[in-house]
C-alpha cells in the first residue's frame, strides 16, 4: 500500500466570470521513504498539490489517502489532528513563531500533540543536533539567518514524527551554500528516519538531489521519473 | 493514526497558550503598552469616582443621622402627617428607652410654626426645640455654630434675663441678626392663646437643611414651654445607635419597647400611634440616592472602561491582521482552531490583568494621595451644597470600599475580554491555505 495516493484530483477556482483550473485530474502514489520533487514553472500547481495533500485546501475533484486513510473525508476536527501526527510542513518563508526560541518552536508542535516535557525536550534537543543548531537552539528567531531558520522548521516538521514532510520551495529564499547544506540535511534525515519527502522547487540544486522528479504543467502531470542519485551526502 | 494520538484537553495545552500569549503581548511593547495605560488610566477614574461617590454616600449618611435626624426617630403619626400640636409622647419615654434599649441615646424635641420679628423685619419661622444636653448625646446640630455660643440651656446676661435662641445663617443674613441680637417670637399656644416672647440670639448656625437655614430658631424645651405652654409631652425622640449597623434589628427593639409603653399606658387616640422610623424611611431621597449610586457606578464604570476597551478592539484588531500569516502556519502544523481562539484570548486576558494591577495601583495611590481629606470644593461652595433637603460639606471625603475595586476590575477584564472576541473570532474563520 502506497504512503500518499493521489486520485482524480482537481482543484478550480472562481476568478471573476472564469473559472481557472488550477490541478486537473491527478493521479499520483508516493511510497514511504521517498525523497521526491514536484517541478514545474510558476503557476503549474505546485504549491496548491501540496495544499490539497496537506489538508490546507479541499480539491473540486478526488481523493487523497495517506496511511489508508481518506484525508478528503475527514471533517475540519480530525484533519486538523492528521496534520498534527502524520504530516510535517516546511514552508517557503520559514514562519517560526517569533516570539518563541528555536528549541521552543520545535517542542511547540510536540507540546500540541500532548508529549510529555521530558520527551518532547530530548527529541527537540536531538533534532536540533542533527540540523546542526544544538549550540544556538536558545536564539529567537530573530538573531538567526534564514538557513538557519529553515534547518529549525525542518527540526521542528521532523521532531513531531511524521509519515510524510511536505516541502514548499524550502530553499527558494537561500543562498546556495545554505540552499544546499539544508538539503543535505533533508536528504540525510530522510534516509536514516524513513521520512518521506515532497517538496516542490524549480531549484535545479534541489531536483539534483530528488530521487524521484514529477513535473507539473498547467495543473496536470506531465511527466514522473525515478532518477538514481548520488551525490556527497549519500557518500558520507 | 489513532494509536499514535496522544489524547489531552486544551486545559493540558494552556500553559503552552498562556506562554506564547505572554510572549506576544510584548511583541509589540509600545502598542501594549498604549493600550494597557488607556485601560488602566480608566480603572483609576473608574476608582476615583466611586471612592468619591461613597465618601458622598458616607457624607450623606453622616448628614442624615448625626446633625439632625439621627438613626431612629418616634413620633406620632398625627404629628408625622398634620405637625399635629398635640401629637406628643410622654416625657419618660426617654429615659425609659435609654433603660430598656441597649446602646441606644435618645433625645426629645418639640416644634412650632411662628413668627419672628427683629427691629428691621418680620419673618415666619420654624421652631424647634432640644433638650442641649441629651441632643448632644444624638446629633451635632449644636456644634454647627458659625457665630455665637450655643448657650441655649443658659439664660442671657441681660438685667431682665431672657431665653437664648440660634437661629439658621439664611434667616440671620435676611433679618440682620447677629450674636447679642433680640429677637420677638409670636405664636399660637398650645392652649390657643397668642405665645409671644423676646429672646437674644446667641448664636447662628450654619446651614444644615434649607428649610431650616431659612426658617430655623433653636431653643430649649423649657424656654419652648414658656413660650408655647404646652407643659408636657414631645414630639419627636431622636435616636441615636452606638452600632449604626444594627438598624433594623435595633429599630425591632424599640418597636417592642414602644408597644410594652403603649401597652402599660395607651397614648389618646387623636395624636394616632406611635410610629417608629429610621433615616431611610424617613429620608427616602437619601436612601433612593444610595440606591441609585450603585446603578451610576456600573453605568459610568460601564461607559468609562467601554470606551477603554474601545482601544483593545483596536489593538487587537491590529494584531491580528499582523498576524494573520502566522496563524495560518499554527492551523497548518495542527493547532486546533479553539486553541487559537483561546491562545489570543488569553493575551486580550493578559493585558488586562496587567492593566488592572497597573489601575488598581494607581486608583488606590491615587486615593491615598488625595487622602481622607477628600476633595475640597469650599472655595466654590464655601457652605457647602443642598440635596434632598440636606446641607453637605464642602469637602467629600474619598471612601475606597474593596468589594468596588474588585466590582471594577471584573468589569474591565469581562470588557476586555468581550471586546477581544471579535477580532478573535476571525481567527476561526482562517482557511491556512489562503492566508500562508
Amino acid at each position: 500500500m502506497s504512503l500518499l495516493k493521489l486520485e482524480g484530483i482537481a482543484k478550480r477556482y472562481r476568478q471573476g466570470e472564469t473559472t481557472v483550473h488550477a490541478l486537473a485530474d491527478i493521479d499520483l502514489a508516493v511510497e514511504a521513504g521517498e525523497f521526491a520533487a514536484l517541478v514545474g514553472p510558476s503557476g503549474s500547481g505546485k504549491t496548491t498539490l501540496l495544499n490539497v495533500i496537506g489538508g490546507l485546501d479541499a480539491p473540486s475533484e478526488g481523493r487523497v489517502w495517506l496511511r489508508g486513510t481518506e484525508m478528503t473525508a475527514l471533517p475540519e476536527a480530525r484533519l486538523s489532528d492528521f496534520r498534527l501526527f502524520e504530516l510535517g510542513f516546511v514552508f517557503q518563508a520559514y514562519n517560526l513563531v517569533p516570539v518563541l526560541s528555536a528549541l521552543e518552536n520545535v517542542e511547540l508542535v510536540m507540546v500540541l500533540q500532548g508529549r510529555p516535557a521530558g520527551e518532547r525536550r530530548e527529541r527537540a534537543q536531538h533534532y536540533l543536533e542533527l540540523v546542526g543548531l544544538k549550540e544556538i537552539m536558545h536564539r529567537r528567531p530573530s538573531a538567526l539567518s534564514g538557513g538557519q531558520q529553515q534547518r529549525v522548521a525542518v527540526a521542528r516538521a521532523l521532531a513531531a514524527g511524521p509519515r510524510l514532510v511536505l516541502a514548499d520551495e524550502p530553499t527558494a529564499n537561500l543562498d546556495s551554500e545554505n540552499a544546499t547544506a539544508l538539503l543535505d540535511i533533508m536528504h540525510r534525515l530522510s534516509h536514516e528516519e524513513g521520512t518521506t519527502f515532497l517538496f516542490s522547487t524549480h531549484d535545479v540544486r534541489v531536483m539534483e538531489r530528488a530521487e524521484r522528479i514529477i513535473k507539473l504543467r498547467d495543473g496536470r502531470i506531465v511527466s514522473d521519473e525515478r532518477i538514481e542519485t548520488e551525490h556527497p551526502a549519500d557518500l558520507a | 493514526m489513532t494509536e499514535r494520538l496522544v489524547h489531552g484537553t486544551m486545559l493540558a495545552r494552556l500553559p503552552l497558550l498562556a506562554f506564547v500569549a505572554w510572549r506576544n503581548l510584548w511583541r509589540n511593547p509600545v502598542r501594549s503598552g498604549l493600550t494597557i495605560s488607556a485601560l488602566a488610566g480608566g480603572l483609576v477614574m473608574v476608582i476615583l469616582y466611586s471612592a468619591l461617590l461613597e465618601g458622598m454616600v458616607d457624607q450623606m449618611i453622616a448628614s442624615a443621622t448625626e446633625r439632625t435626624t439621627g438613626h431612629i426617630q418616634v413620633q406620632r403619626r398625627a404629628f408625622i402627617d398634620d405637625r399635629d400640636l398635640y401629637a406628643t409622647l410622654p416625657d419618660d419615654w426617654a429615659a425609659t428607652l435609654e433603660a430598656q434599649v441597649d446602646r441606644i441615646h435618645v433625645a426629645p424635641r418639640l416644634y412650632a410654626a411662628g413668627l419672628a420679628s427683629s427691629k428691621q423685619t418680620s419673618y415666619g419661622v420654624m421652631i424647634e426645640a432640644v433638650d442641649p444636653a441629651r441632643e448632644r448625646q444624638v446629633t451635632s446640630v449644636l456644634d454647627h455654630l458659625r457665630a455665637g455660643t450655643a448657650a441655649i440651656d443658659r439664660p442671657s446676661g441681660d438685667a431682665r434675663p431672657r431665653h437664648q435662641v440660634l437661629v439658621g445663617a439664611q434667616l440671620a443674613k435676611n433679618m440682620q441678626l447677629a450674636p447679642g441680637s433680640e429677637l420677638v417670637l409670636v405664636t399660637q399656644a398650645a392652649d390657643g392663646s397668642i405665645g409671644n416672647d423676646l429672646y437674644r440670639v446667641a448664636g447662628i448656625l450654619k446651614p444644615l437643611s434649607p428649610d431650616f437655614d431659612r426658617m430655623g430658631v433653636l431653643m430649649s424645651i423649657t424656654a419652648y414651654r414658656d413660650l408655647m405652654y404646652l407643659d408636657e409631652g414631645v414630639h419627636e425622640l431622636a435616636v441615636r445607635l452606638d452600632q449604626p449597623d444594627e438598624l433594623t434589628v435595633t429599630q425591632d427593639r424599640i418597636r417592642q419597647a414602644v408597644d410594652g409603653l403603649v401597652a402599660d399606658r395607651p397614648l389618646d387616640e387623636l395624636g394616632g400611634p406611635a410610629v417608629v422610623r429610621n433615616w431611610r424611611e424617613i429620608n427616602p431621597a437619601i436612601a433612593d440616592m444610595l440606591a441609585l449610586s450603585e446603578t451610576m457606578l456600573l453605568i459610568i464604570g460601564l461607559i468609562v472602561i467601554g470606551l477603554a476597551a474601545m482601544g483593545v478592539l483596536n489593538t487587537m484588531l491590529m494584531a491580528i491582521h499582523e498576524r494573520t500569516h502566522e496563524f495560518g502556519i499554527l492551523l497548518a502544523i495542527g493547532m486546533k482552531r479553539r486553541w487559537l481562539l483561546a491562545m489570543v484570548l488569553c493575551e486580550s486576558f493578559f493585558l488586562s490583568l496587567v492593566a488592572v494591577a497597573v489601575g488598581v495601583t494607581g486608583g488606590i495611590g491615587m486615593v491615598a494621595w488625595l487622602g481622607e481629606d477628600g476633595i475640597d470644593f469650599s472655595a466654590a461652595l464655601p457652605d457647602g451644597y443642598d440635596w434632598a433637603g440636606m446641607v453637605f460639606d464642602p469637602v467629600i471625603p474619598l471612601h475606597l470600599v474593596a468589594g468596588h475595586v474588585a466590582d471594577a476590575s471584573l468589569l474591565l477584564i469581562a470588557i476586555t475580554l468581550l471586546a477581544a472576541l471579535i477580532p478573535s473570532w476571525r481567527i476561526t474563520r482562517l482557511k491556512p491555505a489562503e492566508v500562508m
